[in-house]
């Protein structure tokens, strides 16, 4: 058994959070976190598992930085700011679904009332709240960004912890205007200097602007990455780029996203390079594909089986970098036209812009929309997506799933469905 | 006794000028009660809340199997065309409402939408940011017909809306007084009129109407109120609940309805716009709107307990009947915690999720015929 399935055996076994904090503990210490990075194929793919690691034991362990929750799609560059530690459940829920540890925490969810018809990623992180696994926050911070589950399981969360007044919802307008930065601008300002208050920590200008300088650094790259990708067709093995959504959100504005998308860009570099210079081994009769939305996080065989089909996944929408520039001089602004400039916020034309465009800059030949249970503010836009890339004469496939409850997916279903729609791209 | 009850619920007899309107003002459609009717009527319209009630066909290929049943149903009629609307106003209510104004936007060429964005918080900013917003959805209205909205407009529609406000609230507490005269089906066909109808038409019905259940009340009083004494006092939390089957299936069985938390009730009519020196109409209106009774889609959910917390106290409420529609995250979210509460404070729950337009009343019964013993 290998070093990974026996931390999965281990915390299967023993799902609380002294036994997860012991384990953060021995993992992080370096010849064991040297020997587990060592079992990634990539340094990419190490730095991503070694940062997480990091993260986490931060969250779990470190009593000098207040933890603070956060929901997907926050401008985490505000927590690093303040030196609070980021822990976000939703991510968290993905790797309940890669543990083994839905069932459990899923069940939890459902014995405290949460429905069955909810998003697994929030009832599962709910579970997990419920039973005690996920360590204690001083603050919650969430956002109606995209979805309307994030700040009601998070007030939740804040409810369970008895920390309502340290419960905060950074509220997004609807539509990109000069009010709507200004109403943004007040209550990310207000939100931090609340929390600065509260935890005692000063926000200091300097140390807003090295953050801010460090998500522009992050951004730099990550957009590197993104063009590389345009014309990339071979990837280091394991690569999926569905995988970085902790670092893409939870570590903007630190070091460590600046160095894992560095090496990511290096690492694809040279396979461009080397799929340059050995033209005719490039594979002509590949199927591009642009993937929306999320994927399944247990063990699955989607990849495989477009791997198999010669397809492959050659940009994710979830990757897209939709924000400009920060400006360091302008903190609390900035991260309000960064949650504004999202392309799930608003109108489902500022998604559909987003996919139309991936879709040319990729030269993609279909679309994968993971179509995961419960997720309204996605799913709800399935019809007009499949619409408007097939204007553009782009077949989409709207893949009914679940990304954390392997239970609530048929994966014959699943195979069935992909297989028929490489039948299409290959008419 | 059974005569006068006969005559009080026979609905269709007080409400036919409503029912039997000639008004020719085009209407407006809208589906959220953060929508201010308000600026439709300044606007020259009748605002009309839409039910929906069609049977879920065309819709289905639009969205998703687990999506809302309501929007389904609202969509099917929107495509009918069966309301005949100038136009529809939407709000940022919850994900599936955004996604049916974007959905309404694509498909429904003939018909303009508009979204309304309502600010989840409350406080001095949202409000100012809501009464930015209530001035862009007053543009939208004035370009409809190409007719500017005057400050008079506004506040003479501010008045009216207040008045049917009041009048609804004055029914709902008689309906809550003298439940063996007023039958829940009544109590919720009339609140269903209020959202449908010419607000000037519906308003002198209902204060006609009210005026004589008080003149029969003088009269019975003291023969109406012994047979309720043992009836438990039942308060109903939930979201678009307008299924007549099941307000029929109430009606026929051992409880008082005495409190509710919905929005086709109390969160439609509770708070009144507060005239004063002050003629900025849209900050006056952005501010009733934020601060009436929340629906489960606003931030603080704490508040929103506290809000159901005093009304069971308020009300001596035995028991909850929790209703939500199937797929409504925001209703569905917020029962883990009511229940906790409710169970702080010793009230039985019943919860339920329904369906729109496709009622199970057998098992239903049932259900609520067990919770009544029970209680």
């Amino acid at each position: 058994m290998g070093i990974k399935d026996k931390l999965k055996t281990g915390v299967q076994r023993n799902l609380n959070q002294k036994y997860i904090r012991r384990l953060l503990d021995i993992i992080a210490k370096k010849p064991v976190l040297f020997a587990y990075g060592s079992t990634f194929s990539s340094l990419s793919d190490k730095y991503l598992n070694i940062f997480t690691i990091k993260s986490l034991r931060n969250a779990y362990t470190d009593n000098n930085h207040p933890v603070g929750y956060g929901s997907l799609f926050l401008p985490y560059e505000m927590f690093h700011a303040l030196g609070i530690t980021p822990f976000l459940p939703e991510v968290m829920a993905g790797f309940t679904a890669g543990l083994g540890l839905a069932t459990q925490t899923l069940k939890e969810a459902s014995s405290n009332w949460y429905s069955q018809d909810l998003c697994t990623f929030h009832r599962s992180a709910s579970g997990a709240v419920e039973l005690d696994v996920f360590p204690k926050p001083d603050f919650v911070i969430t956002t109606n960004l995209a979805c309307d589950a994030a700040q009601k399981s998070f007030y939740i969360h804040s409810v369970k912890y008895n920390i309502e007044k340290n419960f905060y919802l950074i509220d997004v307008p609807y539509e990109y205007s000069k009010e709507s930065i200004l109403y943004l601008t007040g209550q990310i300002k207000n939100i931090c200097m609340d929390i600065s208050s509260k935890s005692g920590i000063k926000l200091a200008t300097s140390k807003f602007k090295e953050v801010i300088s460090l998500s522009n650094e992050f951004r730099k790259w990550a957009i590197k990455v993104n063009n590389l990708r345009k014309t990339l067709t071979n990837y280091p093995p394991y690569y999926n780029g569905l995988n970085f959504i902790l670092p893409f959100h939870g570590l903007a504005g630190t070091r460590e996203a600046v160095i894992l998308y560095n090496q990511m860009y290096k690492e694809l570099k040279k396979y461009l390079d080397k799929e340059e210079k050995e033209k005719s081994g490039k594979n002509k009769s590949l199927k591009r594909i642009l993937w929306l939305h999320l994927k399944p996080y247990y063990k699955n065989e989607i990849f495989n089986i477009l791997e198999r089909e010669n397809c492959r996944v050659v940009f994710e929408e979830i990757n897209y970098i939709y924000w400009p520039e920060l400006d360091p001089e302008r903190p609390f602004e900035s991260l309000a036209k960064k949650m504004l400039s999202h392309f799930l916020a608003g109108r489902i034309d500022n998604r559909i812009n987003v996919i139309l465009k991936a879709a040319r800059d990729y030269k993609i030949d279909g679309a994968i929309l993971f179509s995961h249970w419960g997720c309204r503010q996605s799913n709800g836009g399935a019809r007009i997506i499949k619409d408007s890339l097939n204007k553009l004469n782009i077949p989409t496939l709207v893949l009914d799933g679940d990304c954390v409850d392997q239970n609530n997916s048929s994966q014959g279903q699943v195979k069935t469905r992909l297989q028929g729609f490489v039948e299409i791209l290959n008419s | 006794m059974d005569i006068l009850k006969n005559k009080i619920n026979d609905i269709s007899a007080f409400f036919e000028k409503t029912l039997f309107s000639t008004d020719k003002r085009p209407l407006v459609g809208w589906f959220c009660t953060y929508t201010p009717e308000e600026l439709i009527v300044a606007g020259g319209f009748i605002p009309v809340r839409i039910f929906g009630r069609k049977k879920i066909i065309k819709s289905e290929s639009y969205f998703p199997i687990n999506f809302c049943p309501y929007i389904k149903s609202s969509w099917e009629s929107l495509l009918s065309g069966a309301d005949n609307l100038k136009a529809v106003i939407f709000t940022n209510s919850c994900d599936g409402m955004r996604r049916f104004f974007d959905t309404a936007n694509k498909y429904l060429k003939d018909t303009p939408s508009y979204l309304l964005d309502v600010p989840h918080l409350r406080g001095v900013d949202s409000i100012d940011f809501f009464a930015n917003n209530l001035n862009n959805m007053k543009r939208f209205i004035e370009n409809l017909n190409g007719k500017k909205i005057s400050n008079k407009e506004i506040k003479n529609a501010i008045i009216l809306i207040n008045k049917k406000r009041k009048l609804l609230k004055k029914y709902s507490q008689i309906s809550t007084k003298l439940p063996e005269l007023i039958s829940i089906s009544s109590y919720f066909k009339v609140m269903e009129l209020s959202m449908i109808s010419a607000p000037e038409i519906f308003t002198d019905d209902l204060e006609r109407y009210i005026k004589f259940i008080r003149e029969a009340d003088t009269e019975n009083m003291t023969n109406l109120q012994p047979n309720y004494e043992n009836t438990p006092g039942i308060m109903i939390i939930g979201n678009f609940i307008t299924e007549e089957k099941l307000w029929g299936m109430l009606s026929t069985m051992n409880l008082k309805l005495a409190s509710d938390d919905l929005c086709i009730s109390s969160r439609y009519f509770e708070k009144q716009i507060e005239l004063g020196d002050d003629s900025d109409f849209l900050n006056l209106t952005a501010e009733r709107y934020l601060n009436k009774p929340q629906c489960m889609r606003m931030a603080d959910l704490g508040l929103k307990l506290k809000e159901i917390e005093n009304n069971i106290i308020k009300n001596n409420i035995e028991g909850v009947i929790f209703i939500s529609l199937k797929f409504c995250d925001t209703m569905l979210y917020s029962f883990p915690l009511l229940k906790q509460k409710l169970n702080d404070l010793g009230i039985p729950a019943l919860y339920l999720e329904i369906e729109y337009n496709n009622f199970s009343e057998g098992q239903l019964k049932t259900r609520v015929q067990a919770f009544l013993e029970m209680l």
